[in-house]
């Protein structure tokens, strides 16, 4: 019988800073047959290990339609044991990845709509992940706008993307500052996320809104989205808590009966409405 | 037709049991304990009334177990598989309410039946899985439940069959052992040991309402309602005013089965280890972050009521109180886990 608890062994194939305190690391999968063989679903989290120090979960932050190897994107700002741990990997140093775990952006009712992506700090791994599978199947979707959206500029993540994306002529791409956090060089928007989402109105008709960022920004962001019309089944966001197995024994991934880890991360905010506060 | 085990043949028949299977698991006295220990001589074996310090969840879900073993040298990791578990193991002396407790770990950790170890689906426990599986639970029926008992209150009994594969009941004024073999391992069992059982007339019927009565405390259901309402309505800051928050509840309860995993190790290798953890603790859900989403001990104490009498109720269809009375024997600010269900119900 298969241990589930068995990391796949990886190799840091990249270290890319973000921001002074946020770092994505590319990962392949030292296995052949495990490299070829994996597959996952935009929007699923899995469990990264350093051997020695422990795991902890985050998202998977690249696309699901580029098989071969995963990146994740995670903050070391607080300094927990193996967050510090993984920011310390360097390029060829291997270290471990189970997953993976929970639901995933509900791709094929994306099909056909018109989809608007935001993402505030490093809310905007998961939405990454789901902007750029919509992006390998571009035809697929309606009109495309994606809102990343940072305290200051050196909070930002995934800058060169970022630009990358504003360059393209077939979707949208909005990169936008807290008030305070702007250069002299800025040359985004500065105002918070639901501030510039209002001016930006995207129409709510035929389209769904997918956003993932601290707890704070969220509530606000959904409070826009209503004034723009949105249904609360047209949003979809992320939770995230403190899991140790990934797969709803551990004890602590439930919000009241609700399982992050199996019944998410992914919920739409009619979903979030029937949680009790506990999140 | 029912079979009678002769109570001076008990150990005959568990020393016979002990030589087909690899370890015979069963409470001895040990530091003025009793408590579940795999025995060398079923002479060690006490067969004393109430509960044993702790029920015999560690049989199959062990306080810690290493869920692999890592080695590392210069840049390089090598994952090692850790040993096979402990191989066919027999519980006996299992009360009704810890071995009815089985059915919430079978939710929890093998959550699509028991019938075939290798078949097991991804997010299935495989150590849990393998134990379950070579693990035979002989239940031993209460004549005496103890203070704290309820387990008449959460729909089981005393002399109860749920969970065990064969039960004995005592039958003191026949001399017996009433034996009902509940599961197929159980009529094997039964059928294997077959010279030491006679058929009988006897019936438990008369013990089961004796032990019954000697249980005083009222009847628990689910708790049902809105789980908004039952969020912010019953005074869980009053409720959980004593709690200190020092988990000893969930390490004495028969369905407890939250865990961390843990390395532990040194810079040429160790495990990656499962132990024992308690959702009482502070920092079981603190983020790195320092968010917390059960903040404090009243949030974290109507997890632990809520968990076991409406959500594993609700997604598992089980019971996640046996009515043991451990938690409220155990609790050093004698904290009730049956009043305060009680009165969130009430």
């Amino acid at each position: 019988m298969a241990n589930v608890y068995l990391p796949y062994l990886m190799t840091v194939a990249a270290v890319r800073d973000e921001t002074p305190d946020v770092r994505t690391l590319r990962l392949e999968f030292q296995d052949e047959s495990i490299r070829e063989g994996f597959r996952f679903r935009a929007g699923q989290f899995g469990l990264y290990s350093v051997f020695g120090q422990g795991e902890c979960v985050f998202c998977i932050a690249s696309p699901d339609t580029r098989p071969g190897a995963i990146e994740c994107s995670f903050s070391y700002r607080w300094g927990g044991k193996v967050t510090s741990a993984l920011s310390r990997l360097t390029v060829g140093d291997t270290m471990g990845f189970r997953g993976p775990y929970g639901n995933w952006f509900p791709l094929d009712a994306m099909r056909g709509k018109n989809l608007v992506f935001i993402g505030g700090g490093i809310g905007m791994a998961p939405i990454r992940s789901i902007f750029e599978t919509a992006l390998d199947q571009r035809a697929e979707f309606g009109d495309i706008l994606l809102l990343n959206g940072a305290r200051s500029v050196s909070d930002l993540v995934y800058k060169a993307e970022t630009e990358a994306w504003i360059a393209r002529d077939d979707i949208t791409c909005v990169k936008t500052v807290d008030p305070g956090g702007e250069t002299p060089e800025w040359d985004g928007k500065v105002g918070l996320i639901p501030k510039v989402l209002e001016e930006l109105a995207p129409s709510a008709t035929n389209a769904l809104a997918l956003v993932c960022g601290p707890p704070i920004m969220i509530k606000f962001a959904l409070e826009s989205l209503a004034k723009l019309g949105f249904g609360k089944e047209q949003i979809y966001t992320t939770l995230e808590n403190r899991m140790k197995c990934g797969s709803g024994q551990c004890g602590r991934g439930n919000i009241g009966g609700c399982y992050v880890c199996k019944d998410g991360p992914v919920f739409s905010a009619a979903e979030l409405e029937q949680l009790p506060p506990e999140f | 037709m029912a079979k009678a085990l002769r109570t001076e043949a008990l150990l005959d028949f568990l020393r016979a049991v002990q030589q087909d299977a690899r370890r015979l698991v069963a409470p001895v006295e040990e530091d003025g304990l009793r408590l579940f220990r795999a025995v060398d001589r079923v002479e060690e074996i006490t067969l004393a009334e109430g509960n044993t310090r702790w029920s015999f969840k560690e049989v199959l879900f062990p306080r810690s177990e290493a869920l692999f073993h890592y080695r590392l040298s210069g840049g390089s990791v090598a994952l090692q598989e850790p040993d096979q578990p402990e191989g066919e193991t027999v519980v006996f002396g299992a009360r009704p309410c810890d071995a009815a407790g089985l059915a919430v770990l079978d939710a929890v950790f093998a959550p699509n039946g028991r019938p075939d170890p290798d078949q097991a689906p991804e997010h299935e426990d495989p150590f849990y899985r393998r134990r379950r599986a070579q693990t035979t639970i002989i239940g031993l029926a209460c004549l005496e439940p103890g203070p704290a008992c309820f387990c008449t209150a959460v729909g089981l009994s005393p002399t109860g069959t749920a969970g065990s594969d064969l039960l004995l009941t005592p039958l003191p004024d026949q001399g017996v052992f009433l034996a009902e073999a509940v599961t197929e391992k159980g009529e094997r069992l039964l059928a294997a040991h077959a010279h030491l059982f006679t058929d009988t007339d006897d019936t438990k019927e008369q013990a089961t309402r004796a032990a019954e009565g000697r249980i005083q405390r009222t009847a628990l259901s689910g708790v049902g309602g809105p789980l908004a309402t039952l969020f912010e309505a019953p005074p869980w800051e009053e409720l959980a005013a004593r709690c200190l928050g020092c988990g000893a509840c969930a390490f004495v309860c028969p369905t407890c089965h939250c865990f961390d995993i843990v390395d532990e190790g040194n810079a040429a290798g160790g495990s990656r280890c499962k132990f024992w953890d308690s959702c009482g603790f502070a920092l079981f859900t603190a983020h790195t972050s320092g968010h917390n989403p059960r903040a404090t001990q009243p949030a974290r104490f109507r997890q632990r009521v809520l968990h076991k009498f409406r959500y594993l109720p609700e997604r598992f269809g089980v019971q996640g109180c046996v009515g043991c009375g451990r938690c409220i024997a155990t609790c050093p600010v004698n904290m009730d886990i049956q009043e305060v269900v009680a009165k969130v119900t009430g």
